[in-house]
């Protein structure tokens, strides 16, 4: 930028030195060459040396004691989050110390809790009841229609139309009804609990490997499995609720029943009496 | 090389006639000509200016330099003990891997649950058990028509006491209520299957930072359904009270029964 002003300046000067037609307007020119060049075209004056070195000076204070103090204070802390982080958020000893638990209560338990599980209850003697018994605690849920027959065979078929009233057929019905819904939604529900004894133990057998950023995944399916081991109890409270609703209903059905055999009684023995 | 010549001369002729103009012209052109800047080399200015950038830069190079590879250090040692011991990506996928794993078993046990058990033969009673094995709760309107139909109506006023009455009623009333809470507590349960399901397969896409949100979440359906065992578990208690109420009644009555027949005992012998 310099050098062009300066060739313009000098190209501008020349040509007006050089068409100059008297003394007088050279030296005017001379006098205004030397002007503008001394104001506008002269290069600025530099700074004195003191200038710079306290400039350094300044640089070199910034960087050694602001800066410096700064670094200091961050390396300081990230150092100190950085042993929060090894020694009292996750120690790698308790970290490994909480796998070696998992896994000894796994030799401990798992085992010994199945083998408990897994123990032969069944009580019955004779041949009828036994079949009953082997079906209802088989935790087989395709075998429905055996457990049907079993029962049957056990407890008896419903009364035909001629042996009892269409009451006592119903009732009866629906007695033997919701015991059989029972005894199959209780299949259903051993057969669950099985699997669910699998989810635990691979969430466990998990567990035992999990880092504390993978745990959160293995709690949430925990959780989730949670959710439908309290569904599956549900459904057995509901056969219950069922079962025992139709309990209370079948006495209250025989109570009902006893009033109408009252009423009728009453009037047989007054007209008996009539007659008398 | 004339076309340069022929210029040169004229310009020459042209200063020796104007020496003047031409000493001026000179002067103020060497005065104004930009100079050249001054080398580093064997001068005080640059000297110093050295010895001063020499300072910043060796400044630089250990105070800066050196402060922040420490922080890098121990920034490079957190990374890894994050990355190794705390967030293995490796374990990470080994637990969603398990989350997929499990999705087969919970899948097992949804179809379980939709396993038929019906198991009434007659009209009535096969009536009622459809109804209530319904596992839905918009077909609770029926179950009382379908209760009434197998197990009969209210004696009438003439052939029970209003005690009778009262009892009967109520035992029906109360049983039927759990017959209705049955097929709620169905039909939840079958809500809480689908929304566990639906937890698990956001398990499997979740991340160990957002996966707490979901465990909230579940922990959430978990209080709901304890809440939903509650109220059945509720239902099944006061199945049991009116049982033992009923059991209650049954010895009140026999012994006003009792009392009466006795009386009328009396009258009647002293009648005769």
């Amino acid at each position: 930028m310099h050098y062009l002003t300066f060739t313009l300046f000098a190209l501008t000067f020349t040509w007006f030195m050089a068409t100059a037609s008297s003394r007088r307007r050279v030296l005017a020119v001379a006098v205004a060459g030397i002007l503008v060049s001394t104001l506008l075209i002269a290069p600025p004056v530099a700074e004195a040396q003191g200038g710079i070195v306290q400039g350094i000076q300044a640089v070199l204070s910034a960087i050694n004691g602001v800066i410096h103090n700064a670094l200091n204070a961050i390396n300081t802390v990230r150092t100190e989050i950085s042993y929060l982080y090894q020694s009292v958020i996750w120690p790698m000893q308790l970290i490994n110390q909480a796998r070696a638990l998992v896994t000894q209560m796994i030799n401990q338990y798992r085992s010994l809790m199945a083998g408990i599980l897994g123990m032969n209850l069944r009580s019955a003697t004779l041949p009828n009841p036994q079949a009953l018994e082997a079906v209802i605690r088989d935790h087989q849920v395709n075998n429905f229609s055996t457990l049907t027959q079993s029962y049957g065979t056990t407890y008896g078929a419903i009364p035909t139309a001629a042996d009892a009233s269409q009451a006592d057929r119903d009732m009866s019905d629906m007695d033997d009804a919701f015991a059989l819904d029972s005894l199959k939604t209780l299949k259903i529900s051993d057969n669950a609990t099985d699997l669910e004894l699998q989810v635990a133990n691979a969430i466990e057998d998990s567990a035992s490997q999990a880092a504390p950023g993978s745990a959160p995944l293995v709690t949430a399916s925990a959780v989730a499995s949670n959710i439908r081991s309290q569904a599956i109890t549900q459904k057995m409270l509901a056969a219950e609720l069922r079962q025992e609703a139709a309990h209370i209903a079948h006495q209250n059905g025989l109570r009902k029943r006893g009033a109408t055999f009252s009423t009728q009684m009453r009037g047989l023995m007054i007209n008996l009496l009539q007659h008398n | 090389m004339k076309s340069f010549r022929e210029p040169l001369n004229k310009a020459k002729f042209w200063m020796l006639g104007h020496k003047a103009r031409t000493a001026a012209l000179v002067f103020v052109l060497i005065v104004t000509a930009p100079w050249p800047a001054k080398g580093q080399f064997l001068d005080p200015c640059c000297a110093l200016m050295t010895a001063g950038l020499s300072s910043i830069s060796s400044a630089l190079q250990n105070v800066i330099g050196g402060g922040l590879n420490q922080i890098y250090s121990v920034d490079q040692g957190t990374q890894q003990f994050q990355q190794n011991v705390v967030w293995p990506l490796k374990l990470i996928n080994q637990a969603r891997a398990l989350v997929g794993g499990l999705e087969g078993i919970f899948t097992q046990i949804y179809s379980l649950t939709h396993m038929r058990v019906n198991s009434a033969t007659l009209p009535n009673s096969q009536q009622l058990e459809v109804n209530l094995l319904s596992r839905n709760a918009n077909l609770i309107g029926q179950t009382s028509p379908n209760f009434t139909a197998l197990y009969g109506q209210i004696p009438m006023t003439t052939d029970a006491s209003p005690q009778v009455r009262d009892m009967i009623d109520m035992t029906d009333a109360i049983s039927q209520d759990a017959m209705k809470r049955a097929i709620e507590i169905d039909a939840l349960s079958d809500l809480e299957l689908q929304a566990a399901s639906q937890i698990n397969q956001s398990v499997q896409n979740a991340a160990p930072g957002s996966a707490p949100i979901i465990e909230a979440q579940a922990d959430a359906w978990l209080v709901r359904a304890n809440a939903y065992t509650q109220a059945a578990t509720a239902d099944l208690m006061r199945l049991r009270a009116i049982d033992l109420a009923n059991s209650s009644a049954d010895i009140k009555m026999g012994a006003t029964n009792t009392t009466n027949l006795r009386q009328q005992l009396m009258n009647l012998l002293q009648h005769n």
